[in-house]
Parts: C-alpha cells; structure tokens; sequence
C-alpha cells in the first residue's frame, strides 16, 4: 500500500503544499504547477518509497513551458499496415537490438520499430562505453543485478558478434587518505555482488596512470571493460535481422490500443500493427509509451550528460579507465557515478560524462558551461588532459526515472506487455542480461519454441587498419577497394564502407558510416573524407549526390545543385 | 623498389622536392594517397596563383598541372591512390609501406621527404556549441563540394574566421548564388591577405565583423540558426549576442600541419609551427636525410614560398653535410624556419621565413652573424597573416640571430 500520508507529510515540509499527491497504478502521481524544473524534481524525489510503491509518476507542468513534441520522422506511409508479429519491440537502442537478437532465438517472428534514421542514435551512442564492474551500483538492485550479468555475457557476445572489447579496469582513486579505511567495505560489496577488486597504492597507480591527480591510492575493478556501444548496437540488429527479425528505421509508435488490459494493435506513422506480445525499449520516451499501453508507473526525468573525444595521441596519459571514489549521499540528487577519464575501445581517450537535469527529452546540445564543467572536473583526476587534444565533444540524455531504477518487469497490469525502461547507465552493461529475462517472458506468454535454426555468429566489417600485412594484401586481391585510404585519420577503406553499406541492416547516411566503419571519427572530423562518403554512399545506393543526407531525411550534407552543374 | 628519395605527398611542395632531385638526376617517387597530383590545389580554382614565381596570376589547378607535367616530364615517379601505412628505417635506409587498390607495396630511399600538407581545424576545436546538425562545415570540405563535386552545401551562409579559405568561400558562395550574412573574426585583426580581404569581401559587399565569433549552432537536422556573439581579447564571450538564421555555417579557423606520421617517426613538433625544425635546407635537425616542407613544416599563405623551400629541400637531397647546427636566435618574432643553421654549409643564399606576432606600419628586420649585424631591412605594413621572406647570403660560426623591431612613424 502507498504511504501517501508520508509524502504529503514530505512535500509539505518542503513548502510544496501545493502538489497534488495520489495513489495511482499502484505508485503516486503527483500533479499541479511549479514554477521551477529544480521544485519539480524535488517533489519526484521526495515521493519515491520504493517498499511500497510501484513508482514516482510525476505530472507536475512547469509554469509557461510546453514541452517539445518528440521527433518524428518525416515519412508516412502503410508499409506495416495490418502486420502480425508475435513480437513488436519499441525502440532500437542497443536494450531493443539485444531483445529484438534474444527472441530470435525463439520460433517467432519480431519486428523492432525506431523512430530515428538508425539505431543506436540516443542514449546507445551517447554514452562512454563502459562495461562497468558494477561496484559502485547500490547492492540489491535491479542496476546492479542485470549489470553484474550483463558484464560477464560480454565476452561471449563480443566473439559472437565480432566486436572488440578490451577489459584494462576500472582505476578508482580515492579523494582523501582516510577513504583507504573503507576498504573492507568495499571488498565485501564486491564478494556480495560477485565483483573481483583489488587494493592499488599510489605508486602502483602510476602504472595505469601517467601523472595521477590524486595521490591516496585506490583500488582496481579488473573485470570493467569498454565498447562501442554503438557498434554493439549495430551488431545485435544485423543478427537480429540475419536470424528472421524485422527491423523498421523511421518508425514512430502513435498510439497503442487496449481492451481489457490487453494490447491489441499499435499505431505507427507506417500503419497499424497488431502483436501479440509489445515490449518498450523506448529510452527516454518509455515512461510515454508505457502510458500509451495503461501501465504508467514511473516518469523519465531526462538528464544531460556532455562527454568529450581526445585525440588518440593523448591515449599514452591514462591506461585504463580512471575514476574517483565517491560515496554516494542519501539526498538522491546528481545521481552520477562521477564519471571519469575512459580509454575507449578505439584508443581514444574520453571525458565525462556530466549532469544536467531538463526537461527536455531530446535536446542533445551542448553548452559551453557544461563542457568547462566536464574539462575541470577530469582534469583534476588526470592532469596532464589538454584542450588542444579535445577532438570533439557531444551530449546524451538518460532515462533516469525518480528511482534511479530500471523498470524490467512483465506488466502485472497489462498481460501483453514487457518494459525494459528507464534504463540509463549501465544500461550498455546490462543489455545482454535484460534481454535473457525478456525472452524468458516471451517464451512463457508465447509458449513459444527455441529456434533450432538460430546462428548467433554475425561476421563483422574488417578493420583493415589492423590486419597483418599478408592478411591485408590477400583481401585487397580479393576485393581492391579495400586497399583504398578514403579516411585519412582513422584509416578506412573504401571497401569497408561499401561494406557498412550493404549490411543486413540497411542505411544510407554519413553518420551511419561513421558509427560502423569509424570514417570522420579522427582529428579531422571527416573534413577531408566527407564530401569522399558522400560521393561513395551515393555511386553505392543510386541516390543523387544532393540527397545524401548526414542523419537522415532533412540533413542533406549539401541540398542544392550549383548552377551550371546540371 | 629502391629510389634516391621517397616524397609522401604530390601537393605543390611534393612536386617542388620532385623538379629538383630529378633536375639533379635523382630518382624521386611521389607517394599521394589522392588518385590526381596536386594536392589541395586541385580544388583552388580561384586565381592569384604563381605571381611571384611565374609573374602570372594562376589558377590552383593550372599551378598544380605546370609542376606534375615538369616533375614528371624530368622522370619523377608517382604512386597515385596510395596511403603510406609504416615507415622504418634499417641500415640508413628508408622503407615506406602502402597500401593502394593494386595492393600493399614497400619502396626504399636513403632520404624521406615529408609534404604531407595541412588540416583545417574544426568548429568543436573552437569551442561552439549547440547541436550537431548537417550544414556545419571547414572551409576546405566546403570548397570541395561546391567546387569539385558542384554542388551548393546551403543559400545563406555565415562565415567564421577571416583566413584566406574562409575570405575566398565568401565571394565563391556568393558567385554560386548564396547569400553570405557575413564573415566574422575572433580576433582583432583579420586572419587573411589584405587583397583577398578587398577582392573577396569589399568588392561584393560581405560585411567582416571582428572581434565577434559563432558560440553557438541551432537546428536538428539541418543548421537553421548561428549565435554570434562578441569576445575580448582572450576570445571569451562578452554579452549573449545575436541570433543569425542561416542555413550553413563555414568555418575557416586555422591550419593544423599533418605531421602524425613524423611524430610516429619519434619527431617533435616546435611550438610555434606545430611542425618539426629544420636547419636552411629544410632538413630535419634530429634526423638526418629527412626533410619536411611545404605546409606540414609551417602553414604558409603564399604557394610560390611553398614551392622555394621544396626547392631549396630538392636541391640539398643526398648532399651528405656534416652539419653543425646552431639553433638561431630571434628577437619579436611569432617563428621562424628554419629554426637552425647549419654553419658547416657552403657560404650562400639562404631564405628565411617567418611571422610577425603583430601589426605594425613600419619595421626593421636586421641579421647579426656572430654579433655583427650584416643585414637590414626596412618593412611596411608588417602584419602576422602575411609571412615575411628574408634572403641573406650569410656564414655565421657560433651564432645567428634575427630581430624585427618596430620603428616610429
């Protein structure tokens, strides 16, 4: 039962008398009007009472402010009009793609919808790439459950798959000499949750550091690992799609119907579906799809995090991710792990991530403050950072709900419906186990068989950088554009280009290239190579060369044709 | 297959090295990973090109095809299409590997010459923010598509930065049939040559605005707005600024030397140029038999001194100097190059090339070779866009020194 007296008695307290607070879908929603997004926030945080409630449904408006309709794609059309999937996974994230690859496994068919131009483009690709250890999730959570599996599917996964992962560790370095004390505590937390650590000293810091900006010591969590989330994500939806599924770029869900507590179709802006079971792996939006199919029960509070890209000249300054210690206070404010300086899969060396609440789901901008902020912060950890090795930078939003929990559960209240929502980091780390408990679900709902015909071995595109000299001229033989240079930078073929674009999972623009083959990723960020990608993409597809987009339809890299080059 | 020399790059100052070792009776390879020579110069079809070397005013393209013809009428190989992958060096010899459509390749020469070329620095290299959108491109990638593949990257453009590339973007953006809201410098004086700023700005109406830069860039899927905002003298934004709407955004915020193959080579890079240091004939101080030129030694703003210096790197290839090297002292100057003097050479001429920090209406250059001045030169109009050129016939012994002071109106 909810303890709505206790929250009344809580809001009030903080002079929020005028917040409505009621039970509803066995959590509380709150309503009325604020004037600021902080008060807002305050008043979801004080509500959340996780032993007796399902969760903060927040619906407080912020005075003046009419939030942005999501991004929707710009074609309509009836391409899915009248489908039956035994299946409809919402959301091509990597949490949909590793679902979406998991069902496959089963005798079924899936179609996966996303609303963007690819997948992997919100929070997937926005993040540092980190398969984290899972020592500093708070014990006894689903965070820190499905992190703790997900981390050790990862290996396999990463064979299966054909995508690097590398495990240097993760170098957390305490604040202040006393921390050390704490230890013990630490070791233990790790034993419950069956993560390995280990103590570092300051001199053995320096191994994995080069100048280390705290000088207490630390300790090590061997098993943090890092990846291309995007490139993981990427992979998943190719096998996927290798193995029967359907994935759908430019798709947008409308509208979901029920009767009786049971979904029984779901609108798109390419027609009506009609699925037998829905799963939400919506991000940022899964509060607002879950609303659509009646099981509303937590509220994304989306929040900003800017990273930034150095050169991979900088590589030589940390060897493994480097963190600091930070006790987590009980306020529930500025839920980040502190974030840190992390080596990237690829070399790089990256910065962040920060904090920022808003209220707007999609604003993936960045802001001078919050990059200095970024810079600052890091750099203490790790002094020897420069702005001049700053490549670039971006921002992602996190689904965080007032739990700064995920929400994976079959819907108690809706019997056609699964949620993998409100996952934010480590969502990356987690997706693999999450998407293990999904097929669970299916398989019970559906009743459904395993599919003996399932190949979970996807052939990735070669890195040609990285093949030995006779592996590199035996496949230039075969095929010459890959002995072809096209990004100077990062060293990529024509032949793997060509190659992003002819993958299982079909796509046309600069920004998709970019995420599979790393062409425009280096120090140049694709000036040279740019204009080269998009004659390629357009030779490759038949797509006039002025219609070639950056990131999908409406980001045409140059629109117009010059006068006279009719 | 073995030469007398291995040039990684068929820019102007690759082909400037090329002439000159095969004049000598070298044999010369050109590694360019582009299909055609001529680097950069292909897509420069603006013309002002040649003036001091030909007395003519050429195209970038007409530049390029004088050199490739001679280079390779003189017996210069060329490996088009090919990107060098690793260079190593055994026994005093060279070995550079690449790889092109016709497979991987190794050659071999006693001297290595690096004409790598430049880079263009990106707009989040200068701090703007704001979304990600289509329409935000370097001055040089704009170039390519309106030029070499004709088509038009946006109709209203704003310009950032008052460099040669972004000057000559303006008037080129505005001859194709967009608009140009304007260019803007975040400095307090412009970045380009004095001629481009009247012929491609003035002569079209363009407005420059200084001290004034983008901070911010709005839109989702295409630019739709830039804000501009102006900067004191440590280019930090001042006030919030003003909302431009436009449909493209240039930016022209400097040249980076592509030097990451010479610092893989275990090379460091001098503060100034951000290339490496050389003594006169643009050979390498720690390390022999390599020479650097063109714009991945210093970003120069004139292709005819690109060619000299090649020149001057052509003509030295294989000479087997005994160097003595004494660093050269300067006094008031941003860089010079070379930055060493190798006073074992031959008495003879010698160029110098170098920038001043800032602007002054007159200026005195003078040389001291062993604390005896034997050089003076009076300059107007000093400004750091526009590089000086000194040629001095000097042998110094213990040192060398060069000053620019600024003399009173």
């Amino acid at each position: 039962m909810v303890k709505l007296s206790v929250i009344r008695k809580k809001l009030d307290r903080s002079g929020f008398t005028s917040v409505r607070a009621e039970e509803f879908n066995g959590g509380v929603r709150l309503s009325g009007e604020l004037d600021n997004w902080e008060d807002i926030l305050e008043c979801g945080r004080l509500a959340v009472d996780k032993k007796h409630s399902r969760g903060v449904i927040n619906d407080i408006a912020l005075k003046g402010y009419t939030p942005p309709p999501p991004r929707m794609p710009a074609l309509t059309d009836k391409a899915l009009e009248g489908k039956t999937p035994d299946v409809l996974v919402i959301g091509g994230g990597i949490v949909g793609a590793a679902i979406a690859r998991e069902l496959t496994k089963l005798k079924i068919s899936v179609l996966l919808v996303e609303k963007e131009y690819d997948v992997a483009t919100g929070q997937s690709a926005r993040n540092d790439g980190m398969i984290h250890a899972g020592i500093d999730i708070k014990p006894s959570s689903n965070k820190v459950k499905y992190n703790v599996r997900g981390n050790k599917l990862y290996d396999k996964l990463s064979r299966e798959l054909d995508v690097p992962i590398e495990r240097p560790g993760q170098l957390v370095l305490y604040t202040a000499p006393w921390q050390k004390l704490l230890y013990p505590a630490i070791k233990l937390r790790g034993a419950l949750n069956g993560i390995p650590v280990y103590p570092v000293s300051d001199k053995k810091a320096k191994e994995f550091v080069e100048v280390p900006g705290l000088r207490f010591g630390g300790f090590m969590c061997p098993s943090a690992g890092v990846v291309s989330p995007y490139l993981m994500t990427v992979a998943l939806a190719e096998n996927a799609v290798v193995n029967g599924a359907e994935i759908c770029l430019n798709t947008a869900v409308i509208g979901i119907h029920s009767n009786n507590n049971h979904i029984e179709y779901v609108d798109t802006n390419r027609g009506r579906i009609y699925p037998e079971v829905v799963v939400n792996a919506a991000g940022v939006f899964s509060d607002k799809i879950a609303e659509m199919a009646g099981d509303r029960h937590f509220t994304i509070h989306p929040r900003r995090g800017v990273e930034a890209v150095l050169d991979k000249t900088a590589f030589k300054k940390a060897k493994c991710v480097v963190g600091k210690f930070v006790i987590s206070g009980s306020s529930g404010k500025g839920h980040t792990k502190g974030g840190g300086v992390i080596v990237t899969i690829d070399h790089n060396l990256l910065i962040g991530p920060s904090a920022h609440e808003t209220p707007e789901r999609e604003n993936e901008a960045t802001s001078a403050e919050e990059f200095e902020e970024v810079f600052d912060k890091q750099r203490l950890l790790v002094p020897k950072l420069e702005r001049g090795d700053i490549i670039t930078y971006f921002a992602g939003t996190r689904a965080a709900t007032y739990e700064e929990e995920f929400v994976v559960e079959k819907s108690p209240v809706t019997d056609n419906f699964i949620q993998a929502a409100g996952i934010q980091s480590p969502g990356v780390t987690a997706a693999p186990a999450i998407a293990e408990d999904v097929r669970m679900w299916v398989k019970e709902c559906l009743s459904a068989e395993d599919n003996p015909d399932f190949n979970p071995i996807r052939k990735g595109i070669p890195v040609v950088r990285e093949l030995g000299e006779s592996e590199r001229a035996a496949l230039i033989k075969e095929n010459p554009d890959f002995g072809e240079v096209v990004c100077r930078c990062e060293q990529v073929t024509k032949g793997e280009i060509l190659s992003a674009l002819s993958s299982p999972l079909p796509v046309d623009s600069v920004d998709a290239v970019k995420r599979r083959v790393r062409a425009g990723m280096g120090r140049c960020q694709g000036g040279f190579c740019q204009p080269l990608v998009v004659q390629i993409i357009s030779e490759k597809l038949g797509i006039p060369p002025e219609k070639v987009t950056k990131k999908g339809a409406g980001s045409e890299v140059a629109p117009y044709i010059k006068e006279g080059s009719k | 297959m073995r030469y007398d020399v291995i040039i990684i790059g068929g820019g102007p100052a690759g082909l400037g090295v090329a002439i000159k070792a095969s004049e000598r009776g070298k044999r010369a390879l050109i590694i360019e990973r582009e299909k055609r020579l001529g680097g950069i110069l292909k897509q420069c079809v603006h013309d002002g090109f040649g003036l001091l070397r030909f007395g003519e005013k050429l195209t970038g393209p007409e530049y390029a095809h004088r050199d490739v013809v001679t280079a390779l009428g003189m017996g210069a190989e060329a490996l088009t299409g090919s990107f060098v992958i690793s260079i190593t060096k055994k026994e005093g010899e060279y070995f550079v590997a690449t790889t092109s459509e016709r497979g991987l390749r190794s050659d071999s020469a006693p001297a290595l010459v690096f004409a790598t070329g430049c880079r263009e620095r990106t707009a989040r290299q200068v701090n703007i923010h704001g979304t990600r959108p289509a329409g935000v491109l370097t001055a040089g990638s704009c170039q390519h598509l309106v030029n070499l593949k004709g088509l038009l990257p946006g109709k209203k453009a704003v310009i950032l930065g008052s460099g040669d590339i972004g000057l000559i973007m303006a008037r080129r953006l505005t001859l194709e049939g967009a608009e140009v809201a304007g260019v803007f410098e975040a400095k307090g004086e412009p970045g380009g040559l004095q001629r481009n700023i009247r012929q491609c700005l003035d002569d079209y109406g363009i407005p420059l605005r200084m001290k004034t830069t983008v901070v911010e860039v709005y839109g989702d899927k295409r630019v739709e707005a830039v804000r501009v905002a102006p900067v004191d003298d440590d280019m930090r934004p001042v006030s919030a600024g003003e909302i431009i709407p436009c449909d493209l955004l240039v930016v022209s915020v400097g040249l980076i030397p592509e030097n990451e193959l010479q610092t893989s080579l275990g090379l460091t890079l001098e503060n100034g140029t951000r290339g490496v240091a050389v003594d006169q004939y643009m050979m390498c101080v720690d390390r022999e038999g390599v020479y650097v030129v063109g714009n991945a030694l210093h970003v120069h703003d004139l292709v005819d001194f690109v060619t000299e210096g090649a020149m001057t790197a052509g003509s030295d290839l294989g000479s087997g100097r005994e160097r003595q090297l004494i660093k050269i002292d300067t006094k008031n100057l941003s860089y010079i190059v070379p930055q060493y003097f190798d006073v074992s050479a031959p008495a003879q001429k010698s160029v110098f090339y170098m920038r001043s920090p800032r602007s002054m209406r007159r200026g005195v250059l003078k040389v001291f070779a062993d604390g005896v001045e034997v050089l003076k030169k009076r300059l107007v109009n000093v400004r750091p866009p526009e590089m000086i050129r000194l040629e001095c016939a000097v042998a110094p012994v213990d040192s060398l020194e060069i000053t620019l002071e600024e003399e009173s109106v």
